[in-house]
């Protein structure tokens, strides 16, 4: 009986050996769940990644914080109001159906991201687009904006006809039915570097090779033995244990979400297999609420910033680059060290602000509101950080981690928002100066979770922020930018304790990104990387 | 017969219907923002405010449960915000894993909870009582996600000898999609290797759904084995020196199955709703772990569906329980007849 049951289970082993072969042209990544595969309906940083690999956006992102030719090979506005722009295409890109690229496709593909009005559609406003000739096609906006070209970086066209002949009625869009939207969650219609070719929502993405990829694939800059990668495989797992246990198997090439816990990272440094890195942050932030008491007083608001630990909430993260941020990201082009400088506590001006502020005579009866995402536990320890030095000021602080929904429901309305709210906030929109601070600091900006702060009156500031979007030379709206970060900063409407790395962890012999760009997308595009077989055989093999 | 079968989906369709007005208040009241949770971050308020319009919130609750109970005559139970499809495809591509999964783990604690319990029941107080009483205490007082955790660090890390990670290895093509059971599927395919490796696959989250259910269904068998071993008709049966064997599977163990045909209908049904923590740790795509996702991200349609399918699912397993019962005693077939 014994030797029968062994059989059995060498058997067994045997056939699964068997089915998984030897060392294969393939990249396992775990890139948490693609809630859509759609271009118009996309929005989280999950789809982004996944978009940047089966479609082309029509301009991309560039190191220096601008977008550069892509699909488009040039642009200009007409007119000078900056309300029409014309973009001229790049010939013989080629869908993965083989057909060419031409301004129809492009006109389609806006005409629908704005009728379908979802997904990333929203900072563009209202656009119509017009086919000027076979590869130029202008959009008419229906405000002027100077980063229009900037905000393309998240516009993926899609080949109109195969769409039209997926479309599936009735719909809500008339004769359009549901614009396909069906279809293209489990097909793709793109111009990308790899073709989907299955994919079940929610679970795994299988894409292949796109060999007629307009950018080529040149071995220029890559290793001898680095080649790319034929077949991609994203898989969707949200539990760090078993992702932990998959990559250390070789069962998992590259986890590009970046949730590890203190522990798993020291795991993963210590194995030499594994490699650790990261093109891109999030920006640990907690909005001070300044309509409701104590933290509408902007000295209260100040004690807060100085009473704050940076040093020992940063201590055992600091190897792994968390460290000072500020609005925007230390590695994004502009970026300008705020207050306090050195990040460090500073009790005594911590207690000379708060004597300063309207609270000073009756702190015993102040207390604060500090909410996290339950469940997160590096923003709870935010929480508790705070509460321990405000303890030293006499000022009690209640920490509570209400569940996804109902936190950010409560930041619907300045009076229901808690005093102090912490979020983490990833470059997920272009350009990511613009999503940093006219997004969350002007009153037209996204308002909710992204501007809980509720301050929105200093006119410097709005004409400023007016002036980001109204300016068409990048280099002096880049100054703006600079000149923007300290003046917010001075009414301290938020604390940064951090900004958090989104660590790729990866196979030794998973090679990239070639070229690093701090914003969620192109870092995960993976005709950046390469795979090195050769490694792969000594070390897995 | 039929006119029990009858009452009793009557009462179903009823409570059905009181369910889902429940669920579908509650899914409406508790705090969050459908529309923006559909829309994702970077949605403005005006797209927000479309939205809401387009999935009728603007409107009275009545009205918004009359649009969706119309669709539900249709057999259309809307939109998942969450995965953009419809709820129904959803569910089709769900509920199987999930159903093969708990299937397999009812087949395991049926088969060894009704072994143990009938040699636990018949050799009262010998040691193998002692023994199955012992790890029965353990089984049920140790939760399922403990005893995955247990079994993979065993059976997958040490002896390597069973996959912890899925319904099959990443690498395998699964096969085309017939019943959704991946085993069968592969079957219908003629993949017959592929078969092989995703019954292995199913081994260890079945055993982790299982054993609770072996504990608690071996303990009750052997109870009524034991209350049954004392009845008259039994010892009437040992004193004409009917085999052991005979009086067992013959007269002892119709009887003393009742009471644990009962408990594993309402196991199944429990199932359903509660492998989420065993799927999340083998990484299993199924229905459990869905219902979670969506009601973490306030997807109303899923939920409402999640809730009304584990109502079926509660209704259908008890309805047949009851037949079932019906056929192994024939004091309630008679009463029912009214006898």
């Amino acid at each position: 009986m014994k030797a029968r049951l062994l059989s059995v289970a060498v058997m067994l082993t045997g056939v699964t050996l068997g089915l998984m072969g030897a060392v294969e042209n393939v990249a396992v990544i775990n890139g948490f769940p693609v809630i859509t595969a759609d271009p118009a309906t996309a929005s989280d940083w999950y789809d982004t990644e996944v978009m940047y690999n089966l479609y082309s956006p029509l301009v991309y992102p560039s190191p220096d914080g601008g977008v550069r030719p892509h699909l488009a090979v040039s642009w200009e506005a007409v007119g000078g109001d900056l309300t029409h722009w014309r973009f001229n295409l790049r010939q013989g890109v080629k869908f993965h159906s083989g057909n060419t690229l031409t301004a129809e496709d492009v006109a389609f593909s806006m005409t629908r991201f704005i009728t379908m009005g979802r997904g990333n559609s929203g900072p563009l406003g209202q656009v119509t687009a017009v086919v000027v000739d076979t590869y130029t096609v202008d959009f008419v906006l229906d405000k002027p904006s100077a980063i229009f070209p900037e905000t393309l970086a998240l516009f993926f066209p899609v080949e109109k006809n195969l769409v039209l002949a997926n479309i599936k009625k009735p719909g809500p869009y008339g004769d359009l039915g549901d614009y396909g939207e069906e279809w293209l969650g489990t097909h793709d219609a793109g111009t990308g570097p790899y073709m989907m070719t299955s994919h079940i929502p929610g679970q795994r993405l299988d894409a292949t090779r796109f060999l007629d990829y307009f950018e080529g694939w040149s071995n220029e800059g890559w290793g001898p033995d680095e080649v790319p990668i034929e077949r991609l495989v994203f898989i969707m797992e949200t539990d760090y244990t078993t992702l932990m246990t998959l990559l250390r198997a070789g069962m998992l090439d590259l986890e590009i979400n970046g949730g590890w816990t203190l522990p798993q990272l020291r795991e993963i440094q210590e194995d030499n297999r594994l490699r650790l890195s990261f093109c891109w942050a999030q920006n640990v932030t907690v909005w001070m609420n300044s309509k409701v008491p104590p933290t509408d007083d902007e000295h209260f608001r100040k004690a807060i910033l100085y009473a704050f630990d940076y040093e020992s909430i940063l201590g055992p993260w600091a190897e792994f680059g968390n460290g000072e941020t500020g609005i925007i990201l230390p590695n994004m082009p502009g970026y300008v060290p705020i207050e306090p400088q050195p990040r460090k506590q500073d009790l005594e001006r911590a207690r000379q602000e708060l004597a300063l502020s309207k609270y000073a005579a009756n702190l015993r009866d102040v207390k604060v509101t500090f909410h996290f995402c339950g469940g997160l536990d590096f923003e709870e320890e935010v929480g508790l950080q705070l509460q321990a030095d405000m303890a030293q000021l006499g000022v009690r602080v209640e920490v509570a981690g209400p569940p996804w929904p109902q936190y950010s429901a409560s930041c619907s309305a300045p009076e229901t928002t808690p005093n102090l709210t912490i979020f983490l906030f990833a470059p997920q929109a272009f350009p990511p100066h613009d999503y940093y601070l006219y997004s969350m600091f002007s009153a037209s900006g996204l308002g909710w979770i992204f501007s809980a702060h509720w301050y929105f009156e200093d006119p410097e500031i709005a004409h400023l922020l007016d002036e980001t979007r109204a300016e068409p030379d990048p280099g002096r709206r880049m100054d703006i930018y600079r000149q923007l970060q300290p003046l917010i900063a001075a009414h301290s409407l938020a604390f940064y304790p951090y900004q958090k790395p989104t660590l790729f962890a990866h196979q030794a012999y998973i090679v990239g990104p070639k070229e690093s760009i701090a914003f969620v997308g192109p870092s995960e595009n993976m005709h950046n990387w390469r795979i090195n077989l050769k490694l792969k055989q000594e070390l897995r093999g | 017969m039929a006119k029990f079968i009858g009452q009793r989906l009557a009462q179903s369709l009823f409570v059905l219907f009181g369910l889902s007005l429940l669920i579908f208040f509650i899914a409406r009241v508790v705090p969050g923002d459908p529309a923006r949770a559909a829309l994702g971050f970077l949605a403005t308020q005006d797209q927000v405010e479309k939205m809401r319009a387009e999935m009728h919130l603007d409107k009275p609750f009545v009205v918004q449960y009359y649009y969706w109970f119309t669709g539900l005559l249709r057999g259309d139970l809307g939109k998942s915000s969450y995965t953009h499809r419809p709820v129904t495809t959803d569910l089709g591509q769900f509920i199987p894993a999930t159903l093969e999964l708990i299937l397999f783990a009812t087949l395991i604690s049926l088969t060894v909870g009704q072994v143990t319990g009938v040699l636990a029941g018949y050799f009262r107080n010998s040691w193998f009582d002692g023994l199955s009483r012992l790890i029965s205490y353990l089984g049920i007082a140790t939760p399922s996600f403990v005893v995955a955790i247990l079994l993979i660090f065993v059976f997958s890390q040490l002896l390597r000898l069973a996959p912890s990670v899925g319904r099959l290895p990443i690498m395998v093509a699964p096969p085309p999609t017939v019943t959704g059971f991946m085993v069968l599927d592969a079957l219908i395919a003629g993949r017959v290797e592929v078969a092989l490796v995703a019954l292995k696959h199913l081994l260890l989250p079945a055993v982790s759904l299982a054993l609770i259910h072996i504990a608690q269904e071996g303990r009750i068998t052997r109870t009524s084995i034991v209350e049954n071993l004392d009845k008259d008709y039994i010892t009437m049966h040992k004193v004409h020196g009917i085999r052991t064997s005979r009086l067992v599977f013959k007269y002892l163990l119709r009887p003393s199955i009742i009471p644990t045909v009962a408990v594993i209908g309402l196991d199944f049904a429990f199932l359903m709703s509660n492998a989420f923590l065993v799927e999340l740790v083998f990484m299993w795509p199924g229905f459990a772990r869905y219902a979670v996702t969506t009601m973490l991200n306030k997807d109303l349609n899923a939920m409402v569906a999640v809730v009304l399918v584990i109502g079926v699912t509660f209704a259908m397993v008890n309805l047949l329980v009851d037949i079932l019962i019906t056929f192994l005693d024939p004091t309630i077939r008679i009463q029912r007849r009214g006898g």
